[in-house]
């Protein structure tokens, strides 16, 4: 599904990429962790394409998305949600997901309908009901829960139907009985949507619950990958990260 | 009444023309010249205001150069009607004339528009601002053409059509409210669209859109254009109202004033510029009578409302009665 080949950014001469290859299989659920620094968001920036890429190539479903643009790398069936909550403060939970939606149609150069009256208004309700918004549909935005703009930020992705989900930590900054919330509403999307996810998150217990493959990084490249179990009795990755006493 | 509780387009123009005969009628209710001028003036200028907050309240760009088209509207119009051509399209003149007004400054919207775009906040307000200047001094060097400082000389003509001759009062007063009120209802039909909603998602978020596939310098510059096409329509009424175009208005103070109408009426209400534009006009008529102090006055006026109300007066009484 998603495929990167001996990818490599550096900033200032520093490698925050360093030769970094991978494959997600279509429809499976993968974790990237790896320590703070490790290069994580940055791998996330260069295969949405919202920063340059130095060297390696990205393919989607065998198609090169290269050096595209972030919006054709969208259009073509990525869509991530962001560390830092990444919404619409003055829209309505719905007014966000609408535009969402019609952003990928190129519905927003439309000056002769009503966007409150769009015929769109269906779909982003079952987009709610998917992301479990249906309750704050006309809170909005900025008066949301934290964990509900979280929501909110992985709806504003769902509604570009991706093949390739990326959630950047989407348990960041909730308390454990939010975050395992946030994980149950995760794992049901993607057998719902049979997307494909990468995400990102620091909770091991949550990685070994629900990712069937995980990826570790350490300064930019990927000292390990496997299924959990690999992973757990993985000594490179015992030592790099999960050593010092912590689980 | 079924058509005033759908908020649609219909319902708009039904609410324009409304209006519209309501200010008609008012004109022979108060036969005062004064008052009807203060009218006039106010829509025009509110036409300015409502056209600078596309960018201010719906984009989030402070433009401070918008003063560029309300003066390339006016100076369009004039020149036109002083020309020859005049001569041959006799009774369309006037329609012409404001169309090539529109136009002219809707093609100098995209040439400034297209630079200006690319860069954000104070860079972008300042360019705006220096492109102004620009068209401010071009006004001023081409003295054969544009008459320099003393501004367009002679007058021009204004020759009737389907009817409607604009050297009558009531006929100026009827079309430029027309005109205006047109203007707002077709504005309120592009903020509510779904392109008005893409304005609002740049405004919240300027990041996220290109994660979402959308190409915002497009969007932005269509409605740089937009609002630089109806501040020309504005200035094109100006100039017409005057019987003449001066190079003040294409001056930095002259951007300066939407601002603050849009500060007095509020930039969260679709409405707010129009009601600033109001405030506006009538300080500037019972001020500029009472006393020669009126920066001093309207200084303090604006004072009040940003530090009383914190917000412009549209603003704060849609918050009030809860309507928001």
């Amino acid at each position: 599904m998603l495929k990167i080949d001996k990818l490599s950014k550096s900033f200032g001469g520093i490698l925050a990429t360093d030769n970094v290859s991978l494959e997600l299989k279509p429809n499976s659920i993968n974790a990237l962790i790896g320590p703070n620094g490790a290069g994580k968001t940055t791998l996330f920036n260069l295969i949405t394409g919202k920063i340059d890429i130095d060297e390696g190539q990205i393919f989607i479903d065998n198609t090169n998305i290269t050096n595209l643009k972030e919006s054709e790398i969208t259009h073509l069936g990525i869509a991530r949600a962001f560390q830092i909550t990444n919404i619409f403060s003055t829209l309505s939970v719905q007014d966000s997901i609408k535009v969402a939606l019609l952003a990928k149609q190129h519905g927003l150069n439309n000056m002769w309908n009503r966007f409150k009256a769009h015929s769109i208004n269906k779909e982003a309700e079952s987009i709610a009901k998917l992301s479990g918004l249906t309750k704050s549909y006309n809170t909005i935005s900025s008066a949301l829960s934290h964990g509900d703009q979280k929501l909110l930020d992985i709806a504003l992705a769902l509604a570009l139907k991706p093949k390739v989900l990326l959630l950047d930590e989407p348990t960041a900054g909730m308390g454990p009985e939010e975050r395992w919330k946030m994980i149950d509403r995760i794992q049901k999307l993607w057998k719902k949507t049979k997307m494909t996810v990468l995400f990102i998150e620091h909770d091991m217990d949550i990685v070994f619950d629900i990712a069937q493959n995980i990826y570790v990084l350490q300064q930019g490249a990927i000292i390990a990958e496997g299924t959990p179990k690999e992973i757990k009795s993985n000594k490179k990755v015992i030592k790099a990260y999960l050593g010092g006493g912590k689980k | 009444m079924n058509l005033l509780k759908k908020d649609n387009f219909q319902r708009d123009v039904f609410l324009g023309l409304l209006v519209w005969f309501m200010l008609i009628i008012f004109y022979y209710i108060l036969p005062d010249p004064g008052i009807h001028d203060i009218i006039q003036k106010v829509f025009i200028l509110g036409l300015f205001a409502m056209s600078l907050n596309i960018l201010i309240g719906y984009l989030g760009l402070i433009a401070f150069g918008h003063a560029a088209f309300f003066a390339s509207g006016a100076y369009t119009l004039g020149l036109f009607l002083q020309s020859d051509f005049v001569l041959n399209l006799a009774g369309f003149s006037i329609p012409v004339a404001i169309v090539l007004a529109v136009l002219v400054s809707s093609i100098l919207a995209t040439l400034i528009g297209v630079i200006c775009i690319r860069l954000k906040d104070i860079y972008f307000s300042f360019l705006t601002l220096a492109f102004q200047m620009l068209i401010y001094s071009i006004i001023l060097a081409l003295v054969n053409i544009t008459g320099g400082d003393q501004g367009l000389m002679g007058g021009f003509p204004k020759p009737p059509f389907l009817g409607i001759d604009l050297g009558k009062p009531f006929d100026f007063y009827a079309f430029t409210i027309f005109i205006s009120i047109i203007t707002i209802v077709l504005l309120r039909q592009l903020i509510e669209s779904p392109f008005g909603y893409g304005l609002r998602m740049i405004r919240d978020n300027s990041e996220r859109p290109a994660a979402l596939g959308f190409n915002n310098q497009k969007h932005k510059l269509i409605a740089f254009i937009i609002a630089g096409s109806i501040a020309g329509l504005a200035g094109s009424l100006q100039a017409l109202l005057d019987v003449g175009a001066y190079p003040e208005w294409a001056f930095w103070s002259k951007s300066a004033e939407p601002l603050f109408m849009i500060l007095l009426g509020g930039m969260h209400s679709f409405l707010g510029p129009l009601m600033g534009a109001l405030i506006f006009e009538i300080l500037n008529d019972f001020v500029t009578a009472n006393t020669r102090y009126y920066g001093l006055v309207l200084g303090l006026v604006i004072l009040c409302f940003v530090l009383g109300l914190k917000k412009g007066l549209l603003d704060w009484l849609l918050i009030k009665l809860n309507r928001k």
